[in-house]
């Protein structure tokens, strides 16, 4: 058997990223230079996938909007989920997409993966009973996943969100299944409404279990390779450091880890240090230093005399003349003036009633946030969509959405 | 009208091609189709309607190395299963199909039926294969007897015709266009590059008056001499896939979707902010003393609005409708320019009225979305607007793209040195576009206002095309009545037809003089019960007398129309929508207007 076609989870927002989700699912976020989504298709059709089935829901137009038709020759059919009622439910929605395949991928759209991850799972799945295959992979961190239990090949416990730390494997969600999973999600009992993908999986672990013959009813595949999620707005930074130290930037590079786009400008007079990434249509301006760990994305203005370090700015971003940006997240269209300065982490950060302490996190600045001339950002800050901070403001606090802010 | 797809080399397959490509060429617009196969006899299945209809009729029965097809929009006769092309001659052995009007049809259609011929439609089309017969019937090669046939013809025509006994098809233009697709083994041949985009994107441009040959999968073209051409292949960027929806129910909303991605396109390369300055290659050299827009439907606002621009910059400029220009030219001084605005590039007034400007020694320019359209052969300079292909008939994002092309050309002709402002706010607008999209309430105002009786749109200065433009999106997929005026005119009589019945959206932004006034003429309104929309950034007080506010982000004034534009494509989509319409292909339009 050969697999090659592909489900893409994509329609969750990614609650725990506001506010950056405001106006775009998670897998739109940015990821270095790009949306995490374009990392999963790349993984994808360099593993061989010929077919591409995006479940779509959360603010579906922009995923839509992005990739349009095709992403690199390929076609993408797009699978409508109007309620978001887990990832078993979501899959269920490509039924009629995948039926006909003797056998097919599933993988989040969310979160960061690579070729290798993809093909080991094929190859596992391809050469054997085409029984359901997950991949799995060893982190130091697993409480925010789903934990694995292997015995073998044999996954034999599968918990998500372990509050215990016995747990080194975690499934990496990126799946091998045959058209018979659909049988077995209708069949799985909604919890609050909702069918998560891992609840069918370990009914079909249990059910063997109770049987006699030693069939693998789900195998798991250690594999090694970047895989990169964020959980909070604060680990995109991360995964945009993971991304540039592994050279996983599309655009050309220009001296060692200095990537610039061909439409973008940069005056001779400006510093790039490297590891950077400057996209499309971007200008940096005379005397700015950009970088190291700093990704700009399209049509974003950097001005003189500015300062960007392990910061994601994205499309559209306006950084004015001696502005300083550390430690820094931005949405879509954000605009910082004059003399503002975000001076980083670490700091701590307050999500609804939880405080992370000491997180590495100057401020998120989600979509079309406006600071005027000479404010300052606290380390730890969000700062809603649409907020206006008012010249010479200094925030501390959280900041809701459309709010204006003065001294 | 409307399409053309022929093919050879592709041996069982033919029919298929014809099938996909008539799918290809479906955006056009059309309302009857058909194909006809050789192989020895001449085998044609031809209907009135969708093409759903003729794939049900042909089956999978019919097969021929050769084969051309057809999608018809009618304009001698009605969309009639006999008025559809293919047509064949008396015998059954030529068939031919056509795009374009022959003007002489009358004419030639008596001198046949004097010399017995019996016609069987209403069209101007089916003198041709007729001709084709007289001149076989006389001993001429079917090469010889094409040539006869063309050359009696007057008017607009590409053709494409076979017959029963030759694997070949032949192939002529004059004022409509044809391409040629080069395939590995195969020919293809069409009046529009996504029909074969499926299996090549290696094209041959044809000129007017080329001949060309398709036989068992090579192509040859001669001129009118029959002296063999060297004709250039190159390749198009566009890819087939491009013509899918990607997720959304129409083409519409996908296109006013794809505006910021449009307009990215569109400045890329060509504004530097930190320099102020605007160039653009095809630009160079460019400073006329005073410049003419021609232009039909929404290009023509397109043309309105870079005609104000460009006088507000110090430059004489005026738009014209381009079908009253080819008959009727405004009188041009000295180092004048012409400006064709056309997305497809193959609008037949617009080339009318571009070739009456070039009768005059004046320099043209060709604004268009298609590389290698006509206007882009015929015209001294191009400027592309890049907005990508765009499917639904009722241009959305082509229009955004033709107005910041506007601003390029008048950029660049005015030559202010630093023009920093509007770089500013040019490069703004595709994220602003975008906050537009993701904070629309404009389905909501849609459903509020969808069972009105009728919808006016008022707008001075630059937001005059606006209006006009916002009123012809109604027009054209919802049906309804809708039209725009200059908020000055609204007293000077149409005042008359506004009734709590009729909303009125009022588009105004900034708190200058101009949306001063137009506040005063949304109170005049406001006080004869009609709902009044304001379409606004809120800087003056228009919302105060509106039932319903669409907000648009603060902007250059002159860049203000697009995001107010985009603003009234949603309502109209949203209403065609509630209303059920065809949106993508309204009735008795056509997405290029290839027909004077």
């Amino acid at each position: 058997m050969t697999v090659r076609a592909a489900v893409v989870l994509a329609a969750g927002e990614g609650t725990r990223l506001r506010p950056l989700t405001r106006n775009r699912p998670k897998p739109m976020l940015p990821a270095a230079d790009r949306p995490i989504l374009e990392h999963v298709f790349d993984a994808l059709i360099s593993a061989g996938i010929e077919r591409l089935h995006v479940v779509v829901g959360y603010k579906r137009d922009r995923v839509q909007d992005h990739f349009g038709p095709t992403y690199r020759n390929l076609p993408i059919n797009y699978v409508h989920q109007d309620k978001q009622l887990g990832s078993g439910h979501a899959l269920l929605q490509a039924r009629e997409a995948v039926d006909d395949e003797d056998g097919f991928l599933v993988v989040n759209g969310d979160q960061v993966i690579e070729r290798r991850m993809v093909a080991d799972v094929l190859a596992a799945f391809e050469d054997d009973d085409a029984s359901a295959t997950l991949a799995v992979t060893e982190q130091a961190d697993v409480s925010h996943y789903g934990g694995v239990v292997m015995d073998g090949e044999r996954v034999t416990e599968l918990v998500e969100k372990p509050d215990t730390d016995d747990y080194r494997l975690l499934n990496a969600g990126v799946y091998a299944f045959a058209p018979t999973i659909f049988d077995a999600i209708a069949e799985t009992p909604r919890v609050q409404g909702e069918l998560a993908l891992t609840d069918t999986l370990v009914r079909l672990i249990e059910a063997e279990a109770d049987t006699v013959d030693n069939d693998v009813a789900v195998r798991g595949v250690t594999t090694e390779g970047l895989w990169v999620d964020a959980t909070y707005p604060w680990d995109l930074l991360d995964v945009s450091r993971e991304l540039l130290l592994d050279a996983r930037v599309t655009e050309p590079e220009r001296e060692e880890s200095v990537w610039v786009a061909d439409s973008a400008t940069v005056h001779d007079d400006a510093t790039l240090q490297g590891p950077v990434v400057v996209g499309p249509d971007t200008e940096v301006r005379p005397g700015a230093v950009v970088g190291p760990f700093a990704a700009l994305g399209r049509n974003a203005t950097v001005g003189e005399n500015a300062v960007v370090a392990e910061s994601v700015l994205d499309t559209d971003a306006r950084v004015g003349p001696n502005a300083t940006l550390l430690d820094c997240v931005t949405g879509q269209g954000v605009s910082l003036g004059a003399n503002s300065t975000v001076p980083g982490g670490p700091g701590d950060v307050r999500v609804d009633d939880r405080v992370f302490a000491d997180q590495r996190l100057g401020a998120v600045l989600a979509d079309r946030v406006t600071a005027e001339g000479s404010v300052n950002v606290a380390p730890g800050t969000l700062v809603g969509p649409n907020a206006t901070l008012h010249t010479g403001v200094t925030v501390s606090e959280n900041v809701t959405e459309y709010a204006e802010v003065f001294r | 009208m409307c399409g053309i797809i022929g093919c050879t080399g592709r041996a069982e397959d033919t029919l298929d091609v014809l099938l996909s490509g008539l799918e290809g060429l479906e955006y056009r617009g059309y309302d009857s189709a058909g194909v006809a196969l050789a192989n020895g006899s001449l085998e044609i299945c031809k209907r009135q309607g969708e093409l759903d209809r003729l794939q049900q009729a042909v089956g999978n029965s019919l097969r021929g190395p050769v084969g051309i097809g057809h999608t018809r929009w009618s304009t001698h006769g009605p969309p009639t299963d006999a008025n559809a092309h293919p047509h064949t001659d008396c015998t059954g052995n030529v068939a031919v199909v056509h795009n374009g009007i022959i003007e002489n049809y009358d004419e030639l259609k008596a001198e046949l039926h004097a010399r017995g011929h019996e016609f069987e439609s209403d069209t101007d089309t089916e003198v041709v294969p007729h001709l084709i017969e007289a001149a076989l019937a006389e001993g001429a090669s079917f090469e010889a007897a094409f040539r006869e046939a063309v050359s009696r013809l007057e008017g607009s025509y590409a053709l494409a015709a076979v017959t029963a006994d030759t694997e070949a098809i032949l192939a002529t233009r004059h004022d409509s266009p044809l391409v040629l697709g080069v395939g590995d083994d195969a020919a293809y041949l069409a009046s529009d590059v996504p029909a074969f985009l499926e299996y090549t994107d290696r094209v041959v441009y044809l000129e007017d008056d080329d001949f060309a040959r398709l036989e068992s999968g090579a192509w040859t073209v001669t001129d009118a001499d029959g002296q063999l051409l060297d004709k250039s292949v190159s390749r198009v960027e566009w890819d087939a896939e491009e013509t899918a929806k990607s997720g959304y129910d129409h083409y519409m909303l996908k296109e006013i979707h794809e505006q910021p991605r449009a307009l990215r396109k569109c400045l890329r390369g060509r504004v530097d902010e930190l320099t102020g300055s605007i160039q653009v290659d095809s630009l160079e050299g460019l400073s006329p003393s005073s410049v003419q827009f021609v232009a039909c439907g929404t290009s023509y606002h397109a043309a309105l609005y870079g005609a104000q621009t460009l006088r507000d910059a110090g430059i004489p400029a005026q738009a014209f409708l381009a079908s009253e220009y080819a008959t009727a030219p405004a009188p041009v001084g000295d180092d004048a320019l012409v400006v064709g605005v056309t997305q497809s590039g193959e609008t037949a007034d617009t080339l009318s009225a571009l070739r009456e400007a070039q009768r005059r020694g004046v320099e043209t320019l060709a604004m268009t979305n298609v590389v290698g359209s006509t206007a882009t052969r015929e015209c001294d300079r191009t400027l592309l607007i890049r907005a990508g292909p765009e499917i639904g008939v009722a241009a959305t994002k082509t229009f955004s793209s033709q107005v910041v092309a506007c601003n390029l050309l008048a950029a660049t002709i005015a030559d202010r040195g630093d023009s920093r402002e509007i770089v500013e706010a040019l490069r703004d607008l595709p994220g602003q576009v975008q906050e537009l999209l993701d904070a629309s309430r404009a389905e909501s105002v849609a459903k509020r206002f969808v069972d009105s009786e009728g919808y006016f749109f008022i707008g001075r200065g630059h937001h005059h095309p606006v209006a006009l433009e916002g009123a012809l999106k109604m027009k054209e997929i919802t049906y309804k009545h809708a039209e725009g005026f200059p908020a000055g005119e609204l007293k000077h009589g149409p005042l008359a037809l506004v009734t709590d019945q009729t909303p009125v959206f009022a588009v105004v932004t900034g708190d200058g003089e101009e949306a001063t006034k137009t506040v005063g003429n949304v109170k005049e309104v406001e006080a004869r019960d009609a709902p009044v929309v304001a379409v606004t950034d809120g800087a003056s007080d228009a919302s105060r007398y509106a039932e319903a506010v669409l907000e648009i982000p603060e902007t250059h004034p002159q860049v203000a129309p697009v995001l107010a534009n985009v603003q009234l494509q949603l309502v109209a989509y949203h209403v065609a929508n509630e209303l059920g319409r065809s949106i993508d292909k309204p009735r008795n339009l056509a997405k290029s207007v290839t027909v004077e």
